[in-house]
């Protein structure tokens, strides 16, 4: 049997589950559902997940539990010294697992009887691959006869395993549904007792969120950690130059990076507070509804474009409109490239982002605070000054959080705007690039990340986290020290 | 012979402050007030009674041009404050408001510190030369909204922190500061409780020293108990007007009779 058949059978004793459990509730009471302690529904949704929810969970364990089992009485079949070095046994357990699965494969293709899968082991190795070629699993290496052997081993522990674990699966689902029916009753607090699963399922997945993150610094921290290995950390921290160079001798200095990265969010967060803070104060506070029903639609298109498309307009429109009638004409630089074009293109890009979630911030500033400032014969700017803005700061603090992040990490808008090319410089109009761009290249094409020329890319990233936590940290300061809180 | 309250003959005195004549108001198509004549006196309490819904509200928002602020809303006939129109284009609404001065229903400082909500209108209207002067009238206003003691150790906290009652007072206080010539309450006492209404009410008597107050209020009582003049108001017309004593002990119309006594409501 199947995993997805295993799932339908549980599906159908969940949907069991239900449907016995509302019948069981209303027959003890003789219909009479006021005398049941929850509604008719609990004991239904009881009777599902209790059906469900054990029975999926020896299936995870199960599904989590079975490989690593597998591989270990498999050891017998590898000399320990092959088995113990980590890399050489993935690979080997790779090998294992694809024959195994080829000579399924071939079986369920009907190329191989079960039984000639079994006896294949008296073939030549030259055959084996010929035959699993036929259905479709190309074999890289010759088929070494330890490795036919163990997956020889792996099929009948998986098939064994496998009709197991369905056997145990079923039983936990019927053995919960019974339970479930045994126990309810009218008194029975079904309720509760659902109340307690939806309890679970919001903290699983507040949690996720969580434990994703712990996942993804601890991955970039061991990287960086290895990176620091093989280059002198503070080279890295505080090295002026960048110039890797993969025949080795690179020169890996964070700072070019980390000046174009901070110059190119500051010029696109000077374009996009104001003007995304004045169009919110605009629409929640002077715009009549109707202006306001076209305008903001409007604005938030632009949200919506590939941020691909708006390297393409730096790249043809802004980058040129620069260097021709500011740049050259100035004498500043002869780039189409540059800081200012990028900067202005990332602004636009955060335009909305700031306006829409600062106009829903201020919408969300009670009117009597609006009417008591007007009773006092404020003008509206005054009050939009005075009182408006102070108790929407922290929420406006949060909206230009969320745009400098952006801003940080735009990439494609870099590349196409601001180059490639890393540089110390305090002129805007001289193409930099950022770390997100070096991310890329060091990445980008065929390597293997075991030199510090591809490993910086997760240094690089792992100073990417440490600048937008403190971002976040100062913002959450600011708010603090100027918040007004209002009821 | 004539045995009134000292207040009552100085109200005969006092000169008009406020004017109205022919007042409607409308919010889209519907018609919120009908014809409405009043005259607020200078230096007199003025209570505004009638069932919810029956405009008195409304007029109060006409006095200083807060149904500005609503887009439906349209007003025509005139209201004269000193003999000039309000309503009149020349008109700022912005300095209307700073002269007529508004208290709402529910408290609602800014949330910023107790100082702060109250010198907010001198601030805004340049009341000031220093900030010695700006403290004197913080001080002031706080004393006359009968506040001044309870927040004179922590001026610099936030005035959200305060309870109802000093909240309503503190919004009274930075009505004061503004130093309006009439002061527009909306159920000022609707929020709070037994004590600090008392507290409230005794200090709209002692502000009828400096201006002219006009008192939106649900209850009989409290109009009695404060106002010289009572209006009131029954589906969008002002039904009877006069001195408080005759329309609470001597009603001319029926129907305020009614409100009163408790049969419409």
């Amino acid at each position: 049997m199947s995993l997805l058949l295993l799932l339908v059978a549980i599906g159908v004793f969940a949907i069991a589950g239900f449907v016995l459990g509302r019948r069981r509730a209303l027959a003890s009471v003789q219909g009479n559902t006021r005398a049941l302690h929850s509604l008719p529904n609990y004991y239904a949704w009881h009777g599902a997940i209790m059906a469900a929810l054990p029975a999926l969970t020896v299936l995870v364990i199960w599904l989590i539990a079975q490989p690593l089992v597998i591989e270990r009485q498999l050891a017998g079949f590898f000399p320990a010294a092959e088995f113990e070095n980590d890399s050489q046994r993935i690979l080997l357990m790779a090998d294992v697992r694809r024959v195994a699965e080829g000579l399924d494969t071939a079986v369920a293709a009907g190329t191989l009887s079960s039984d000639e899968a079994i006896d294949i082991r008296t073939g030549g190795d030259a055959s084996i691959r010929e035959i699993l070629g036929s259905v479709g699993v190309a074999l890289g290496a010759g088929v070494t006869p330890q490795v036919l052997e163990a997956a020889q081993a792996y099929r009948a522990f998986a098939s064994k395993g496998g009709a197991l674990r369905n056997v145990l699966i079923l039983l936990v689902s019927v053995a919960g549904l019974a339970y479930a029916l045994r126990i309810t009753t009218g008194d029975f607090r079904a309720r509760n007792r659902v109340e307690v699963v939806m309890l679970g399922v919001l903290m699983l997945a507040s949690t996720i969120a969580i434990l994703t993150t712990i996942g993804i610094v601890l991955s970039m921290l061991s990287e960086t950690i290895r990176f620091s290995s093989m280059y002198p950390f503070w080279d890295f921290v505080f090295g002026l130059t960048w110039q890797p160079n993969f025949q080795g001798n690179s020169q890996l200095g964070l700072l070019p990076l980390l000046w174009g990265t901070i110059y190119i969010s500051f010029v696109a967060m000077i374009v996009a507070v104001p003007t995304g803070l004045f169009t919110a104060i605009y629409l929640a506070e002077y715009a009549s509804p109707r202006v306001r029903s076209v305008v903001k639609p409007l604005i938030e298109i632009i949200a919506g474009i590939p941020t691909v498309v708006f390297g393409l307009f730096a790249l043809v429109t802004v980058g040129p409109f620069i260097r021709d009638w500011i740049a050259q004409p100035t004498g500043l630089g002869t780039s189409g490239s540059s800081v200012m074009t990028a900067g202005l293109v990332i602004g636009v890009l955060n335009i909305p982002f700031i306006s829409s979630l600062a106009d829903d911030i201020i919408n969300a500033v009670p009117q009597s605070l609006r009417d008591g400032s007007y009773g006092l014969g404020a003008t509206k700017s005054e009050t939009v000054r005075q009182v408006i803005l102070p108790a929407a700061l922290p929420g406006v603090v949060g909206a230009i959080l969320l745009a400098a992040s952006r801003a940080i990490g735009e990439t494609m808008i870099v590349v196409m705007g601001a180059g490639a090319a890393a540089r110390l410089d305090l002129n805007p109009f001289q193409a930099m690039t950022t770390i997100t761009v070096k991310i890329v290249s060091q990445l980008t094409g065929d390597t293997e990340f075991n030199s510090p020329e591809t490993l910086v890319a997760f240094a690089l990233g792992m100073s990417l986290f440490v600048i937008t936590l403190c971002l976040n940290i100062f913002a959450l300061w600011i708010v603090r020290k100027y918040r007004e809180q209002y009821e | 012979m004539y045995d009134a309250p000292i207040s009552e003959t100085r109200v005969t005195q006092n000169e008009m402050k406020i004017t109205a004549r022919g007042v409607q108001v409308f919010y889209g198509e519907k018609q919120a007030l009908i014809n409405v004549d009043v005259d607020i006196l200078d230096h007199t309490v003025t209570a505004f009674i009638g069932p919810s819904g029956c405009g008195k509200s409304t007029f109060l928002r006409c006095l200083n041009r807060m149904n500005d602020t609503v887009a439906s809303a349209r007003v025509e006939g005139e209201i004269l404050l000193d003999g000039e129109n309000i309503y009149d284009k020349r008109v700022d609404p912005v300095q209307l408001r700073a002269k007529v001065g508004m208290v709402f229903q529910k408290p609602n400082p800014f949330p910023k510190s107790i100082y702060d909500n109250v010198a907010y209108g001198p601030k805004i209207h340049g009341l000031t030369r220093n900030k010695a002067e700006l403290d004197q009238i913080v001080e002031e206003s706080l004393r006359k909204a009968a506040l001044w003691n309870e927040v004179k150790d922590r001026l610099h906290e936030a005035g959200t922190g305060l309870s109802g009652g000093q909240q309503q007072r503190l919004c009274i206080a930075r009505a004061v500061a503004t130093a309006p010539e009439v002061l527009l309450m909306d159920e000022p006492c609707s929020a709070l409780d037994p004590i600090a209404t008392a507290q409230v009410e005794e200090l709209i008597d002692e502000l009828r020293a400096s201006f002219s107050v006009v008192i939106v209020t649900h209850s009989m009582q409290q109009a009695a108990r404060v106002s010289q003049k009572t209006a009131f108001f029954h589906l969008g017309s002002l039904v009877e007007y006069g001195d408080t004593n005759h329309i609470f002990t001597n009603p001319t119309d029926p129907r305020t009779e009614s409100y009163i006594t408790g049969r419409i409501g």
